[in-house]
């Protein structure tokens, strides 16, 4: 028996299994359903592989683009999919392993996660304009009711911030999608992009300011940020690392694709957007300067990532795009590592203040040691992969000349340093006191995902390689603007 | 007087009532967002400025005179029809829309029943 | 298993050996995009590995004492991972791998340390990051011009562009071995390590500064002079770099001499024995350059042996003060030894290696013409007499202070043996600086395209401006030692019989056992009042660097006021922006 391999199936199979939930619950098989079906898109996605490399698989739904809708899966949105699939495994593999959080355990977070995942999934893959404002409203929800899935005073604070803005940034969005359609009565992406040139000059600005803010809320960009410091303090931690992991991943990829896409010259929003990216990365790096609560802290870190990442992407050279989709690849799993991380020291001690976690080395050495890992791979220091993604985008900052990138992300670097240098000593400061006793159910098992994180981010820091030819493909795949529109629309006369 | 009427049937003035009258309502929404501290004005008005922009939606995709995009009874041609897309866009949208806002409405809700807070300013527990 | 643990730990630490001598032909690590790692072992830096793999064991063989301890035995694998992945490097990329790798590993290693506090720990990371992104910006830049990340001469570059990268790598590598102003980290780091680790730090790690500065002349064939011109018999450029070397040699002297910490104090020597290094290298010409290495050559022993003796005496009496030392020398005989081998190295006095090598330096600069400089420099290294001498007065001489120092023992084993090595590889290189010269200096010449320095025989040390045979001074200093010795033995008799010091009254004051009779004690404070020396002890950076970080801290708080609690302002924020941009952009019709 042959299957039929489709796209669709990254977004069909947590779909439907999210609908099945109530059979898991009967059959006890919750997190194994939850565990497995990630893997299997993780592995379906990575068997995918050569074939996506010879060509992109376009995949339509009823009627061929573009009056149908249609998913797209090229390179970039492969390696974007193997990665909220790979991180999607790691989370929960995290979740069933950990005896803490009983919340995460239950029928909501897993048909909540799922959800997310097919949304992310979806934003990356469809072709299609309105499909993707409802993907990013599948994903708003699912992240929305995830931050609050806790149901304490701070998780629903986290919440119903989190409601209020992510749903301003949808009105935004849709706002800029309605005027789209009605401009040119087109929803096809590709078939918009043709479009989008002979429109008026003023509708094209205001578009694009509509789509430009909607996204940059959603993607953490400043100085449309200020939320994401209190919603990554109020959920859990193993929440947050799906946040910075995949959501922001998405729609970091959702705007570059729209801005690639819909400008014929991305010239000109390359200013925009690099300046954007490098606000980001500075004001986030200095703010967290003086955080004195872990997961505040890395909530700002992952902002300054998500600037540098922007700022890289921006600037639309071959060599900077491929190096910052290797920084998101890095940056999804360090985040991951350090918010899991995170979520283990919250079981240890019930509070993450810089003055409450003093020498915690002592109590919890693996943890400590696998922080430090993760700070070093963030920081881009050798031999960690973390240092080949940065490493490639000054490359590529250096290629043409263009020096003003370089000393930014180096001076943030330095000051990213500062800060996360100051919490590690502060896990390695001197105490009298004894260790702790361990927590009821902590066990070296609970460690077993962040372990696979922390070999994955040696292996690829010595052998980047091993990713080098998907990257490449991958960011050709990004600004390739004709070829995508040959390839959906067909040889235009 | 009749021609005043028959002014309002014409396309593009129809349109601009619409298109004002939408924008109205969205800045009307966009105001209580901004200005009232009440999370289910909050919601309320979010909810409005969503429904602005379906009425614009609507409004302007359609022309007077269309019927219903519907196959039935004698109509066999899709000729003197509106558009179906927006009316779908907006059927979709609509129920994304609700879902949110119930989602929102329900954790106010909950909110308040654990802190007896309703204002978005009193919510400072996040801050250190 | 302890045993099977530090034995592979000893075995660990002569890795840099086993480098050394068994590291063939280039090896190439494909990495990505083109960039391909090769790892070759050239002359110089062949030079340097030799010092790591002298350096690496005998740390190791006293650190075998101590509890056995797997983490820091890891820290230190990728310490010297990263210290021979650096040396190996044939391009900047392999380079600046291994150099973050040793500032990382040696950083948790700093932080093992119970006295390791948060403004010692931030500075030394701080820093040395800063160290290394000044060099990834000046690598990158090269990158940008010539297209290649290779370690090799640059030429046809315009003069802007080579002062460009001779400044970012200068910076860089001044960072890393602590030239002033840039040195706050040095004190602090060297001070508060694991007393072993000091020794690493001090004699090892900072060599590696001194191998990315001697990079420079490879960059730059011609000694420097091609970037600017010449000034006097020298280049301009170095000129410059000559007198940063200067300044941190003589302010340094002087900061040491007013230490109270034995640590404290061979830091401070560290960061101005450097400070030579760095003037020969300024210079730039065969002859300083071969000083530079002879120094950096004997600076490594030196260190090795202080810093080891030194750990030793704090494990023994627990105390790190000159005023809660002395007397030590008939408890702890062969440290005394090992710390007066030390002193007269460090001095840079005949008859051992130091002296050869400042001889060497100091001809580079009377060849270069530039006077200024020569007599900056003696001022300098005789200052330094000062502070070789607290350092053998203090812990050994006059009267012990505190009863650990009057029951104290010799060290154990495990520190004399390198202590009794390091000596005897101080007093043959004594013996024979022709072998130095002619095996160890005159490669690392040729490799950098300089005429070597040449030695008629091993013995003999010979120039243009003249030359020693280091038997002749040997025996002669030798004849001598034994001749006092003798004589003092003779006499002793006569001198044992001399009651408790406390015997002693002046002003009619007669001391107690709790009067601080020691020599030690306030030794160097009154140099506070000399006019000018005063001023420079009494100013520190750690003002600078310290407002510094208050003023990244307030601009932080300031910005992080953005970040508040309601969503309403947030909103606020983003529609008004919305606003005023689309304005903005319609008026102009951009």
């Amino acid at each position: 028996m042959t299957l039929h391999f489709t796209p669709v199936w990254f977004i069909a199979v947590p779909l439907l299994l999210a609908f099945l939930a109530p059979l898991w619950v009967r059959w006890r098989l919750l997190m194994p359903v939850l565990f497995s079906a990630q893997v299997a898109l993780f592995v379906l996605a990575l068997s995918w592989l050569p074939t996506v490399r010879i060509a992109p698989i376009l995949e339509t739904i009823v009627i061929a683009p573009p009056l149908g809708i249609h998913l797209h899966l090229d390179a970039i949105a492969l390696l974007l999919v193997a990665l909220f699939s790979f991180a999607g495994a790691i989370v929960s593999a995290f979740i069933w392993l950990d005896n803490g959080a009983a919340h995460l355990r239950e029928r909501p977070a897993f048909i909540l996660m799922l959800l997310l995942i097919a949304g992310s999934n979806g934003m990356v893959l469809t072709g299609d304009i309105f499909n993707l404002y409802v993907f990013i409203e599948i994903v708003g929800v699912s992240a929305y009711a995830l931050a609050a899935i806790r149901r304490d005073k701070t998780a629903l604070e986290a919440g119903l911030k989190y409601v209020i803005v992510g749903s301003v940034a949808a009105i935004f969005i849709l706002f800029a999608i309605v005027l789209l359609y009605l401009q040119t009565g087109q929803l096809n992406i590709a078939a918009l992009a043709q479009a989008f040139g002979n429109m008026p000059a003023q509708m094209q600005l205001l578009i694009g300011l509509l789509m430009l803010i909607g996204l940059s809320i959603k993607a953490e960009l400043f100085p449309f940020n200020f939320w994401v410091p209190d919603i990554y303090r109020g959920s859990d931690p193993e929440i947050t690392a799906l946040y910075s992991g995949v959501l922001v991943k998405a729609f970091l990829f959702v705007l570059f694709h729209l801005t690639f896409i819909l400008l014929a010259d991305p010239t000109v929003a390359r200013n925009w957007l690099m300046a954007l990216g490098a606000i980001t990365m500075i004001v986030a790096e200095l703010v967290a300067l003086r955080q004195n609560d872990l997961r505040r802290m890395l909530a700002y870190s992952s902002l300054g990532q998500v600037g540098l990442i922007t700022l890289a992407l921006a600037f639309a050279s071959e060599a900077t795009t491929a190096g910052a989709l290797f920084h998101m690849v890095n940056h999804t799993l360090i985040k991951v590592l350090l918010f899991l991380l995170a979520a283990l020291m919250l079981r240890q001690y019930a509070s993450l203040k810089l003055t409450d976690v003093h020498g915690l080395s002592r109590t919890m050495p693996l943890a400590a040691g696998l922080f430090v890992l993760g700070a070093l791979a963030v920081l881009g220091l050798p031999p960690f992969s973390g240092f080949i993604s940065k490493l490639w985008i000054l490359k590529g900052f250096a290629d043409v000349q263009t020096f003003w990138p370089v000393a930014l992300i180096l001076t943030a670097a330095l000051i990213e340093a500062g800060y996360y240098f100051r919490w590690i000593r502060v896990f390695y400061a001197p105490t009298d006191a004894l260790p702790m006793a361990k927590i009821e159910g902590e066990k070296t098992l609970n460690y077993a995902p962040l372990l696979v994180i922390a070999g994955l981010l040696i292996v690829l820091g010595v052998a980047p390689f091993l990713l080098e030819d998907w990257l490449q493909q991958a960011a050709q795949a990004l600004l390739g603007r004709e070829a995508l529109l040959n390839a959906v629309l067909g040889v235009q006369p | 007087m009749l021609e005043v009427l028959e002014l309002f049937d014409r396309p593009a003035v129809l349109h601009s009532i619409y298109l004002i009258g939408s924008l109205i309502l969205f800045f009307i929404g966009l105001y209580g967002l901004l200005a009232k501290r009440h999370l289910l004005k909050i919601f309320v008005s979010i909810e409005i400025m969503e429904l602005a922009v379906y009425l614009i939606l609507i409004a302007i995709a359609t022309t007077p005179g269309e019927t219903a995009p519907i196959l039935s009874d004698g109509f066999t041609a899709f000729t003197s029809m509106s558009d179906p897309i927006p009316q779908a866009l907006t059927l979709t949208a609509i129920v994304i829309g609700v879902a949110v806002t119930a989602l929102g409405t329900s954790m106010a809700i909950q909110y308040h029943r654990l802190t007896g807070k309703v204002s978005v300013g009193e919510m400072t527990e996040l801050k250190d | 298993m302890n045993l099977i643990t530090k034995l592979l730990f000893l075995g660990l630490s002569f890795t840099p050996a086993a480098t050394f001598f068994t590291w063939d032909g280039a090896v190439a690590w494909s990495l990505f995009n083109g960039i391909t790692l090769s790892f070759d072992l050239t002359p110089l830096s062949a030079f340097f590995m030799l010092l790591l793999a002298i350096g690496a064991p005998l740390i190791a063989v006293p650190m075998l004492r101590e509890k056995s301890d797997e983490s820091a035995y890891a820290l230190y694998a990728l310490l010297l991972l990263g210290m021979q992945l650096l040396l190996l490097a044939g391009d900047f990329i392999g380079f600046f791998i291994g150099w973050e790798m040793m500032t990382w590993s040696s950083y948790l290693l700093l932080l093992r340390s119970p006295r390791t506090d948060l403004e010692g720990a931030q500075s030394y990371i701080l820093f040395n990051l800063a160290s290394a992104f000044l060099l990834l910006a000046g690598m990158l830049f090269l990158y940008s011009i010539t297209d290649d990340f290779r370690i090799q001469a640059v030429d046809g570059l315009l003069t802007a562009d080579k002062l460009v990268l001779f400044v970012l790598f200068s910076l860089a590598f001044l960072i890393k071995v602590g030239a002033l102003p840039l040195h706050l980290w040095v004190p602090r780091s060297y001070d508060q390590a694991p007393d072993l680790f000091s020794a690493f730090l001090s004699a090892l790690m900072s060599k590696m500064g001194i191998y990315g500065l001697m990079i420079l002349p490879l960059l730059f064939p011609d000694g420097f002079s091609e970037i600017s011109g010449r000034f006097l018999n020298g280049p301009v450029a170095g000129y410059v770099l000559a007198w940063i070397g200067v300044i941190t040699a003589t302010i340094a002297t002087f900061k040491a001499i007013s230490q109270e910490d034995m640590k404290r104090l061979l830091a401070y020597s560290s960061i101005a024995q450097v400070g030579y290094i760095v003037t020969a290298l300024g210079v730039g010409s065969s002859l300083a350059i071969g000083g530079a290495l002879f120094q950096a050559l004997v600076h490594t022993l030196v260190k090795l042996l202080l810093f080891i003796t030194i750990a030793g005496i704090i494990l023994q009496t627990g105390h790190r003060r000159f005023t809660d030392l002395g007397q030590l020398i008939s408890r702890m005989p062969i440290s005394f030894f090992g710390v007066l081998i030390g002193i007269i190295g460090l001095a840079g006095m005949p008859p051992l290696p130091g002296f050869a090598a400042k001889y060497l330096m100091y001809v580079g600069l009377i060849e270069a013409h530039w006077l200024l400089l020569l007599a900056a420099m003696i001022l300098a290294s005789t200052a330094s007499f000062v502070y070789c001498y607290k350092l053998i007065y203090g812990p050994f001489l006059g009267h012990a202070n505190s009863p650990e120092a009057k029951t104290a023992t010799e060290a154990p084993w495990q520190y004399l043996i390198p202590q009794i090595i390091l000596m005897g590889m101080l007093v043959a290189l004594g013996i024979f600086p022709g072998w130095a010269i002619d095996v160890l200096i005159d490669p690392v010449l040729i490799g950098l395209n300089m005429t070597p320095i040449g030695a008629p025989t091993w013995a003999q040390l010979s120039t243009n401006y003249g030359g020693y045979d280091g038997v002749v001074l040997m025996s002669v200093f030798a004849t001598v030692f034994v001749l006092i010795t003798a004589l003092f033995l003779l006499i002793r008799g006569n001198m044992h019989r001399a009651a408790s010091p406390y015997d002693l009254s002046f002003c009619g004051e007669v001391p107690t056992a709790d009067t601080p009779l020691h020599y030690g004690a306030g030794m160097g404070r009154e140099l506070r009042r000399v006019p000018l020396i005063g001023w420079i002890l009494r100013h520190t950076t750690t003002g600078f660097y310290a407002g510094l970080t208050r003023q990244t801290q307030a601009a932080a708080g300031v910005i992080g006021t953005l970040y508040g609690s309601n969503p309403q302002t947030w909103l606020l924020l983003a529609v008004l922006i919305f606003a005023v941009t689309l304005t903005i952009q319609s008026v102009t019709g951009a």
